[in-house]
């Protein structure tokens, strides 16, 4: 049954505007990061040496960084998915072909993670693509990118990436849930987490490291400074959890009005 | 009658099997009760209008009915399915809930196809229904370019999907324009003859004396009357439209229709008067006028419509809900 509702998000997910605005749209900022990272690196210093970019995980410096930027697009759609369904009000017309409604939303929620775990892969490719293109131009080598070591590097980042955009996707989707309005749903999220974490953190800094966002952007980057990997994997994993659980609480009691 | 009073009938229970079936279906947002004590019994196979004011609780009882909302109390039974298991029955029922509501940047097919997917339908089942509401030329374009009319036949095809037994349908003609309101009709009217059980909610009551043939009264949440159409007309006293031979027998004819228990309303134009009767017949009006030597040019039994009985059975001759000072007037 949650197979039904996951096939039946994805006749919507893969509408053409959708599709191509989300796989090309972060096809295109991850390869923007990485442009910007080369044009910009020098050999004595800067954001990153040359030198840092022709080791085995230089590949992987310009997608990481551009882990945030993937995080919040990854919650917006999410969040805006889940809201729509309100403001449409095609939730009515879902409840009435399945009533089960946690089966429903969990349909739903893989269907929206799985969409944009894939656009992510596709602005993976693309962006190493670009990387390669880029190193030519700035004359980096690459061939200890595609050692053992720089492949385990990579793949390791993307799965910390992948991470990040299923805990940002919750988080979105259970905000969706909650505020039933795809604009308010992307505006308070969008706030949280680019402004009200990163004012409370520099008022507050030992907040940093129990805060939702900043603990999955830590998983997503393979930890940053203050959070560290393992901690941001635990305490992300619990607020993705509790994120579920209310989300699910939330639907199955509420009256669909809309 | 009193203004407001409500009339439970509800022990005029319909012989034959029921499609819905509820005993104290009640719904309240906070204090406000939206749905009262409601009993509905609707016979398997007939096309029921549900009719009531603007306000009444005509869409909460139907969104009880398909699992959206919890009713506060109550129970009851839809296509043998327990109210409280949507599960049970929603596979067997089709619905178009007020406006229809459908992904915009999506085709007409598409939508039925992610509706198809999710009720685990085939979708073999999505063009045949679309070439029933007439749709099926424009079923690749986009739901946004439609017009109001192609959105509510997507709303009826989507309903039809899953080849329902029991068919709610919530002001299916809700702005469509006088062609497309015939055509409404036409596509009801063969659901019906298929056998499907339709229930359609309307607060035009003129809409509905011609297409069903069973109606259920709902005012201000309380059921006040479910019945056939044609026992709810049969209840009703028909008037008269009565006229003299000659004009200057038109008071004495007005004193003695008075003096009867009738209730008279001059028609100065017409020359004639239009005649609310305590039980008597053409007959009897006719033999009322000769005793004092009056000869009628004029006497013509009208059948009361659907829209008076409701408004006789409601008490009001409004069809919007009373204000809340009304309402405390009826308290």
């Amino acid at each position: 049954m949650m197979w039904a509702a996951f096939t039946s998000e994805w006749t919507k997910l893969r509408r053409p505007t959708l599709f191509l605005a989300t796989f090309l749209g972060l096809a295109a900022a991850a390869s923007l990061f990485v442009v910007l990272l080369f044009s910009q690196a020098s050999a004595n210093g800067g954001i990153v040496t040359l030198h840092q970019l022709a080791k085995p995980n230089g590949l992987v410096i310009g997608v990481a960084r551009a882990s945030m930027l993937l995080g919040v697009v990854a919650f917006g759609i999410a969040a805006s998915q889940v809201a729509s369904e309100y403001s449409l009000g095609t939730l009515r017309q879902l409840l009435v072909r399945q009533p089960r409604r946690a089966v429903l939303l969990a349909g739903k929620m893989l269907g929206t993670i799985t969409f944009l775990v894939l656009a992510l892969c596709f602005a993976a490719v693309i962006a190493l693509i670009v990387a390669v293109v880029a190193a030519q131009a700035r004359h980096v080598p690459t061939s200890a990118w595609f050692t053992g070591t720089g492949l385990g590097d990579l793949f390791r980042e993307l799965g910390d990436l992948t991470l990040g955009v299923i805990g940002y996707s919750v988080l979105g989707m259970a905000l969706g849930q909650f505020v039933r309005s795809a604009v308010f749903a992307v505006i308070v999220g969008f706030a949280w987490l680019i402004a009200v974490e990163n004012i409370i953190v520099r008022i507050v800094p030992s907040t940093q490291q129990w805060l939702p966002g900043a603990s999955i952007m830590a998983v997503a980057s393979g930890g940053v400074e203050g959070v560290s990997y393992g901690h941001g994997l635990i305490l992300g994993a619990v607020y993705v959890v509790v994120a579920i659980a209310a989300a699910m609480t939330v639907f199955l009691r509420t009256d669909v009005t809309a | 009658m009193v203004m407001g009073q409500t009339i439970d009938r509800t022990d005029e229970r319909p012989g034959g099997p029921l499609a819905v079936s509820t005993a104290g279906l009640t719904k309240s947002f906070g204090n406000r009760t939206v749905v009262d004590d409601v009993a509905l019994a609707i016979p398997s196979g007939s096309v029921c209008g549900f009719v009531g004011p603007n306000g009444a609780g005509k869409t909460t009882t139907i969104r009880m009915l398909l699992g959206l909302v919890r009713p506060t109390s109550g129970s009851g039974t839809i296509l043998g399915g327990n109210l409280d298991e949507p599960a049970s029955y929603l596979h067997k029922v089709g619905a178009l809930i007020e406006s229809p509501a459908f992904y915009p940047q999506l085709s007409g097919r598409d939508n039925l196809k992610a509706l198809a997917r999710l009720g685990r339908l085939p979708l073999t089942a999505v063009d045949p229904v679309l070439e029933r509401s007439g749709l099926l030329a424009r079923a690749g374009d986009k739901y946004r370019s439609y017009s109001l009319g192609m959105k509510q036949r997507l709303g009826i095809a989507a309903a039809m999907l899953a080849g329902p037994e029991l068919l709610i349908l919530d002001e299916p003609t809700n702005g469509l324009d006088p062609a497309g309101i015939v055509e409404m009709r036409g596509l009801i009217r063969s659901f019906a003859a298929d056998g499907i059980t339709v229930l359609i909610s309307s607060h035009l009551i003129s809409e509905i004396e011609q297409i069903c043939d069973y109606v259920v009264m709902i005012r201000a949440g309380r059921l006040v009357h479910q019945g056939g159409v044609g026992e709810l007309r049969a209840t009703q006293q028909p008037d008269f439209l009565i006229a003299a031979e000659h004009d200057a027998d038109r008071d004495v004819l007005i004193k003695l229709l008075q003096a009867a228990g009738c209730t008279v309303t001059p028609r100065p134009a017409e020359a004639s008067v239009l005649v609310e009767t305590p039980g008597l017949g053409a007959a009897d009006l006719n033999r009322l006028a000769a005793s004092s030597g009056i000869i009628l040019r004029q006497l013509n039994e009208r059948t009361r419509s659907l829209e008076l009985a409701f408004f006789a059975l409601t008490g009001t001759a409004s069809a919007d809900v009373p204000t809340g000072q009304e309402m405390g007037a009826i308290k």
